[in-house]
């Protein structure tokens, strides 16, 4: 493991961004969208950067014998690695439930989103979006994070919702398999899912780089 | 070849301007940077850290510019400022061992024996000392990986008057050593035993800079202390 990534986990992060990676576990709950376990899992890093701005995190990092830009990559990585923690979580749930869950009858008569690979790319877009949103938003600044959060939730609701009615569309059935069905479909939207988090990453990465470059701490 | 060199620093805010600052540091001395509050002390030093992004101006230290050397530069660097807490609710020995992992040069035998002279507890919490104990924890940091320039903002504020006795008598020991020191501070007492040159800064500007007994000379009337200097070369200013 990297100083950088070593420091974030050992100093910057709270417990609680470690045990809200359990919100994964929603991935099991009939009836519910799942999706929000997205959210909380979200919300679990939120509190580790609230938590980090009042212990002079990014000053401290700022100091350490590092380029500027890998303060903002060591935050990153943190972020990333709850992020694909909560991701192997929530995929390994979706192969129980697509294998030996599969014709459960509280899943089979399930009204909202079913947890397949359709649902494994939507939560990466989600945690995408999450890292445009409040990570690349907060280093605008670097202390800033209520604004960027809140447009978050009401942006990732959004597209929980929109995630949710889509199989509700004639014609868009499919992405609510159970277990094996449309497969080639599913996985395609899933492969598309991470091709989107992993450019909106970069992307926001990059940008951030360059608005730390900028502001004074 | 100096070690640190600044040269036509300028940073902008609306109300204030860090106007065309330039000023070098030798190897081995100790330089002592006055003014008043809000004259650009801590602007200057954050700007030689690369925590602010100045508007124009170059900062080298060992002859290699500070953008493109950063990583480099800051592993023979050490910087403290006063008592900011950080990570109040870790213990010092976490955050040592996780801190210790980014220098090379880190020294563990003079870790602890500051540790010992400052009479710091590894167990305690930044939250759990007093405001003189954190500028001996930052200066702790700042000193245990055999930095060989040390940039420190007001370290003796805050600090009892033997613990300021112990402090100077380390930088003396520094000095010798062949660090280089730049600290500012309010207390030009401070610096009558210990500096070797001063730097004045007024309104973001340069006023002088350079060897103590130089700048006694220049600005100094027959038996001014530095202190009284300070005080008359203000009050004339703002006439």
């Amino acid at each position: 493991m990297n100083t950088l990534l070593k420091k974030e986990m050992q100093l910057s992060a709270l417990l609680l961004t470690y045990l809200f990676i359990g919100f994964g576990f929603m991935t099991l709950v009939p009836g519910y969208p799942i999706l929000c376990g997205v959210f909380f899992v979200c919300l679990g890093i939120y509190q580790s950067f609230q938590s980090a701005r009042e212990a002079n995190d990014i000053i401290y990092s700022a100091l350490l014998p590092v380029a500027k830009r890998d303060v903002v990559r060591g935050k990153y990585q943190f972020v990333m690695f709850i992020e694909l923690c909560s991701f192997a979580l929530m995929a390994v749930l979706t192969i129980l439930r697509m294998t030996l869950l599969s014709n459960a009858a509280v899943y089979r008569q399930n009204f909202m989103m079913n947890a397949n690979p359709f649902y494994l790319g939507t939560v990466l877009v989600l945690f995408g979006l999450f890292n445009v949103i409040f990570v690349g938003g907060f280093w605008k600044t670097a202390y800033r994070i209520g604004k960027p959060f809140v447009i978050y939730v009401v942006v990732g609701f959004l597209m929980i919702g929109a995630a949710e009615t889509l199989h509700h569309i004639p014609g868009l059935e499919a992405l609510n398999a159970f277990g094996f069905e449309h497969l080639g479909l599913q996985l395609l939207t899933m492969f598309c899912g991470a091709l989107l988090y992993a450019l909106m990453t970069y992307l926001s990465y990059r940008k951030a780089c360059s608005d730390f470059e900028k502001i004074d701490l | 070849m100096h070690v640190v060199s600044v040269s036509g620093l300028c940073k902008s805010y609306p109300a204030f301007q860090l106007k065309d600052v330039s000023f070098s540091l030798e190897g081995g001395q100790v330089t002592g940077f006055i003014g008043r509050n809000g004259a650009g002390k801590t602007t200057t030093i954050k700007s030689m850290l690369n925590l602010i992004h100045t508007d124009s101006g170059e900062i080298s230290y060992f002859g290699m510019p500070l953008h493109g050397n950063e990583a480099e530069i800051k592993q023979r660097i050490g910087y403290s400022t006063g008592a900011v807490s950080w990570y109040p609710r870790k213990t010092i020995r976490e955050i040592i061992r996780v801190t210790k992992g980014f220098y090379t040069g880190w020294d563990e035998e003079a870790c602890q024996s500051y540790m010992a002279l400052f009479g710091l507890n590894e167990s305690k919490k930044p939250m759990e000392l007093s405001e003189g104990m954190k500028v001996k924890f930052n200066l702790l940091l700042a000193l245990s990986h055999r930095a060989e320039v040390l940039i420190l903002d007001e370290p003796t504020s805050g600090l009892d008057p033997f613990s300021r006795d112990e402090l100077l008598e380390l930088f003396g020991e520094l000095k010798r050593r062949g660090v280089t020191i730049l600290f500012s501070t309010h207390i030009t007492s401070d610096l009558e035993r210990c500096a070797d040159n001063i730097i004045y800064i007024r309104q973001g500007r340069i006023q002088a800079a350079s060897a103590k007994q130089e700048f006694m000379q220049n600005h100094g009337r027959p038996g001014e202390s530095l202190e009284e200097i300070f005080l008359r070369l203000e009050r004339e200013a703002r006439a």
